[in-house]
């Protein structure tokens, strides 16, 4: 697959502390891909070392085949942005900002019209966008991103600051972008629940340092249950699997196995029983991917 | 490139109050100037000239550079609020273009500025009951006025990008404004951009310039004007936005 995104050992450092640290960012085509990480723990200055609006401290992005500050324009030609919260002329038109952004970007006239469409919002171009709710804002900032039809779009936290009916709505419009204009995403979030529903791929950040990245399917898979067995004498016990073909881990007072079929559970419950060894429990618990992304971030921060 | 940016930011001014202080203040300084020159005319008797003393004093080394500094915070208040940097940075264009379309169009501000001025001027030396017959001068003052006022303009735009206050740059521009007449009274005026505006619209003296200072005067304007926006745009380029 081909690789929209991708930075080497990224990294910002502001005095001695690092907003990011040494991040290896890949973004696939066709990707929505989902930047999820707590407030404050470098989602935003990422995004915008990838925009150059924040100049890094180390390492490099390559953004659609380019060394991002080689080929600035280029690249952001082909990119489209949506950083903090949305930018806007107040004292000017939701139509007069398009147009705006339409002369600096230097595309077609329609494509305003499809941008604004795309969005919902054509029926409120002409009014003032002082006057707009925050959600129109958001939805006129996503048209302005639009605006080029781009390759890649960045979106900071897009869904921040709608009511539930708009969340969903842009949640639709975001999954439908890949196939239905061919453009590759690249979002950010400190709401799990929110990337779960949207995202192909995942990258989950803390404190600077990227700590997991993949698909959404092996986040998930991390989450497969577990059996978890106590039995009287656990180090016996974890002798005798290990024996016959298992791979028990002992945790805490408990023998943990990582996907085992139902067969198999039987299988070693009888030969625990058989070799003299009580089982005093055995329990399926799976693991919710709150909790895997808790562990991840470290407990102590909340996630939102 | 250039053309499209100028084109953007022609379009930010449409629903603007800009244009009410563009006119109010010239307005004012022929107002305060005029009157001064009517309960004076036993001391200025050098009829167009003696008008033009007052009024340009007031004009020049007060009215225009707050003008100047107004027009150039309100075009980067525009970027500033609402996080508008973000856009306009993540748009294909370079810094540079983004610096000289805005020097542009206040620019043109300036330029309409100046030639309503030289309207009200010549409209209330008329009506003081001058003679028809006005210096040519008046001309030269009024374009040279201008040049400085593009030098004048790209170091407030400089300082209004970088603070993101309002009034901040304004008040720099009235302190320059003194410091200015400072070095224009200790003969180095042509080394300090708000000086080259007393200079340019003969605020202090109506003597023409010989050809050697005018030379002097236009090569010092473009040195600054190169220097400011080599400076400039350096920050725009290397320094992290902060919307």
């Amino acid at each position: 697959m081909h690789r929209i995104v991708s930075t080497h050992s990224l990294s910002k450092r502001y005095g001695n502390v690092y907003a990011v640290n040494e991040v290896n960012l890949t973004v696939y085509e066709g990707d929505v891909y989902g930047f999820l990480g707590p407030n404050g723990a470098g989602k935003s200055t990422t995004l915008k070392m990838l925009l150059g609006l924040v100049q890094p401290t180390g390492g490099k992005a390559i953004i659609l085949g380019k060394e991002f500050y080689k080929n600035r324009r280029v690249i952001l030609g082909q990119t489209g942005a949506l950083i903090e919260s949305p930018s806007y002329y107040g004292h000017l038109t939701g139509i007069e900002n398009m147009r705006v952004m339409q002369r600096l970007r230097n595309v077609a006239d329609k494509n305003i019209g499809e941008a604004l469409k795309i969005v919902r919002l054509e029926d409120q171009k002409d009014k003032k966008v002082a006057q707009y709710s925050l959600g129109m804002k958001q939805r006129l900032g996503i048209a302005m991103a639009l605006l080029a039809f781009p390759k890649l779009l960045i979106l900071d936290e897009p869904t921040n600051g709608l009511d539930p009916s708009g969340i969903g709505e842009i949640r639709e419009l975001i999954k439908a972008l890949p196939h239905k204009y061919g453009i590759t995403v690249l979002l950010s979030s400190h709401l799990l629940s929110e990337i779960e529903q949207i995202a192909t791929s995942v990258g989950i950040i803390n404190d600077g340092k990227l700590l997991f990245q993949g698909s959404m399917e092996q986040l998930q898979s991390k989450s497969q249950p577990h059996i978890f067995i106590k039995t009287q004498d656990n180090k016996v016990a974890e002798r005798l699997l290990i024996g016959r073909g298992f791979s028990p881990v002992i945790n805490g007072k408990y023998l943990t196995f990582q996907g085992l079929q139902d067969v198999e559970v039987a299988q070693t419950n009888r030969m625990l029983v058989n070799a003299g060894i009580d089982v005093i429990r055995l329990e399926k618990r799976k693991k919710n991917l709150e909790s895997i992304f808790l562990e991840l971030t470290g407990r102590e921060r909340s996630l939102s | 490139m250039l053309q499209r940016c100028i084109s953007a930011e022609w379009l930010k001014l449409r629903h603007s109050h800009i244009w009410i202080i563009l006119m109010v203040l010239p307005v004012f300084s022929i107002l305060i100037g005029g009157a001064n020159y009517c309960f004076n005319q036993s001391v200025l008797t050098n009829g167009w000239y003696s008008l033009w003393t007052q009024v340009s004093l007031f004009y020049g080394e007060f009215f225009l550079p707050v003008l100047i500094a107004i027009c150039c915070a309100y075009v980067c208040r525009l970027e500033h609020m609402n996080k508008n940097w973000n856009a306009l940075m993540t748009a294909p264009i370079s810094p540079w273009c983004v610096f000289l379309s805005k020097l542009f169009i206040v620019g043109v501000l300036i330029l309409t500025v100046q030639i309503f001025f030289l309207t009200l001027y010549l409209c209330a030396g008329r009506l003081v009951g001058l003679p028809q017959q006005f210096p040519a001068e008046t001309f030269g003052w009024i374009f040279r006025g201008w040049v400085a006022s593009v030098t004048v303009s790209a170091v407030q735009l400089g300082l209004s990008i970088r603070i993101r206050s309002f009034a901040v740059p304004i008040g720099i521009s009235i302190c320059a404004v003194f410091i200015g007449l400072g070095m224009y009274v200790a003969k180095v005026g042509m080394l300090f951009p708000y000086s080259l505006l007393t200079i340019g619209m003969g605020v202090l003296s109506q003597e023409s310039l010989t050809s050697i200072e005018k030379t002097l005067f236009y090569m010092m304007n473009i040195i600054f004007i190169v220097l400011v926006c080599v400076i400039s745009i350096r920050h725009l380029k290397k320094a992290d936005v902060i919307a």
